[in-house]
């Protein structure tokens, strides 16, 4: 659990900064005073009931909303900012992203994300290529490459949008609830690839979910977020259902509906 | 010399060549040269057709499909605005029109506020209701000129409209083409295609003003009742048998054209309108193959 600290990247700056961040949505506060540093290779796991900002932080690191309050550093540049081009993969919830009233093939998605401002206008090149033949590689849907991405199933149609973002080449990668809609076994492999990126290929993550206990087995590090950070600390230090309770302020006979 | 006359005397010999192997009795005249308008008739449905597959290809995956009947509306009200005002070019005041409702349809849609098809029926019925309240009260009739911006002309092409259909179909074909990836990027996901660098906004803006213009350039050929059928039946058909998106936007080509130089061989040899004969093999074409790849799969089905 503690790899990716042993490594000894603390002696690089970190990945991410977030200081004392307060985001307001459609006049609501969201989210309060939330402090939080990000390091190479580590593998974080959010999470907290819903409505408790777990999106809006992804999005507000992502630069499409704005901070209230605070301020966020990504490799010490803002959010958006045009450094970070190329830099950070955004995984949506595949499911309800993808329009379906198109014919693409993982290929062609997973090529999409090899274009940026840059080489928007020139011809694809061997480099772009080799990008998204590993990418597809990565997430080992090589066999279903040409299948029309509507017509595979929620499981697979994730790891084709997860190589889209590995086409990018990006180092640091936010996943908005990507188990919704998988079954155990395609859940579990998807846990074991992204721990891989961790450990293997020097990736950031950071992964929103509400499938506690499949991402407590894997992320390195947890934080259990309503509108503040209640918990951020090493995954096995997780605070169980009751502690997790009287951290949240509410009586633990409430426990089994609210700690999903 | 227009950009018309250039492609004319590129095009004109192959149609003339091909010519002895054309049915009909009619319809060779659309292409043996002894009736020059049937041979620029002939030419710019081709040029409008093959700029409206690749468009249409685009606009269906942004649910924008009835965009061209409702710019094609919002164009006759900036047709009536221009000859009111005593344009010399009334074509202008159309394209103005129709660029600032296909950004404004664009940006009312992607930041959510309204869907395609009502922001389009908002711009549609405000721009016609416009067009026809300004004629009422300038004390003006319906002149057929101001009629064949609505419903087309599509056998009077003139050097100079074949001049016009040919610029604008090659420019948007052109941009188009280079657009073609980020487009598709931003349409799919925009959030991961803005993280990823892309110039959004750009792109959504360069394309509004790609469709516009397309369709301000295929309402005087095909006329606007049918400006949809061009755009979106053969993208459609497309879609049914394409298994990638490169393969619809090629099938998208071949059904638009099929429909084309069907389209005009019925409508030269039984006498029926041209347009209507286009879309109405469009539209066939669409049923026919509907029904066969449903037939196949449900063969394919039950051997499994």
């Amino acid at each position: 659990m503690t790899l990716g600290l042993a490594k000894g990247n603390s002696l690089e700056s970190p990945i991410l900064e977030i200081d004392n961040l307060s985001v307001i949505r459609s006049g609501k506060l969201i989210l309060k005073n939330i402090n939080m540093t990000v390091n190479k290779g580590e593998f974080i796991g959010i999470v907290g009931p819903n409505g408790s900002g777990k999106s809006t932080l992804l999005l507000t690191i992502l630069g499409v909303l704005k901070a209230q309050e605070g301020s966020i550093r990504i490799y010490d540049s803002k959010p958006m900012s045009r450094d970070l081009y190329g830099k950070i993969g955004w995984v949506a919830q595949a499911a309800s992203n993808l329009p379906r009233n198109v014919r693409i093939t993982i290929k062609e998605l997973v090529y999409l994300g090899t274009v940026n401002a840059k080489n928007m206008f020139s011809f694809s090149n061997k480099n772009r290529r080799e990008r998204v033949k590993d990418a597809i590689k990565m997430v080992d849907i090589k066999d279903i490459e040409n299948f029309d991405v509507n017509r595979v199933s929620g499981g697979q149609r994730q790891r084709a949008v997860i190589a889209r973002a590995l086409a990018t080449e990006a180092e640091f990668i936010l996943l908005d609830e990507p188990l919704v809609g998988m079954d155990n076994e395609s859940r579990n492999s998807l846990l074991k690839l992204l721990d891989s990126f961790c450990h293997e290929n020097g990736k950031t993550i950071i992964m929103v979910s509400h499938d506690l206990s499949a991402i407590r087995q894997t992320a390195h590090r947890m934080v259990f977020l309503e509108e503040t950070i209640k918990f951020d600390g090493m995954a096995d230090k997780f605070p169980d259902l009751e502690s997790l309770a009287n951290l949240r302020g509410i009586a633990h006979v409430h426990e089994g509906e609210h700690a999903n | 010399m227009g950009i018309g006359i250039v492609l004319s005397d590129l095009i004109f010999p192959l149609f003339e060549f091909i010519s002895p192997l054309v049915p009909g009795e009619i319809f060779p005249y659309f292409f043996n040269g002894k009736t020059p308008s049937l041979q620029r008739a002939l030419l710019s449905s081709l040029i409008v057709t093959s700029i409206a597959g690749f468009l249409g290809t685009f606009l269906l995956v942004r649910n924008l499909a009835m965009i061209g009947d409702g710019l094609s509306h919002v164009s006759f009200g900036g047709i009536v605005i221009g000859i009111v005002l005593g344009a010399s070019s009334p074509l202008w005041y159309a394209l103005m029109a129709s660029i600032i409702a296909s950004a404004s349809i664009y940006e009312l849609q992607s930041r959510e506020i309204l869907t395609g098809d009502a922001a389009i029926a908002i711009f549609m019925t405000g721009m016609l209701a416009l067009g026809l309240v300004i004629l009422k009260v300038s004390g003006r009739a319906m002149t057929t000129e101001i009629e064949s911006y609505l419903f087309g002309s599509q056998l009077l092409i003139d050097p100079a409209s074949l001049d016009l259909i040919t610029y604008i179909s090659l420019i948007s074909l052109v941009s188009l083409f280079f657009i073609r990836y980020g487009l598709l990027a931003i349409t799919i996901d925009p959030l991961s295609a803005k993280v990823q660098g892309l110039p959004v906004k750009g792109i959504g803006l360069m394309f509004s003003i790609i469709t516009a213009s397309v369709v301000v350039s295929m309402v005087k050929i095909v006329g606007a009742l049918l400006v949809t059928a061009l755009l979106v039946t053969p993208a459609a058909t497309a879609q049914l048998i394409g298994r990638s998106f490169k393969s619809c936007l090629i099938w998208s080509q071949i059904f638009g054209f099929l429909s084309v130089i069907i389209g005009l061989y019925i409508s030269a040899e039984y006498g029926a309108g041209a347009g209507s004969s286009i879309a109405l093999v469009a539209a066939t074409i669409f049923v026919m193959i509907a029904i066969t790849t449903e037939i196949l799969n449900n063969f394919s089905t039950i051997d499994n």
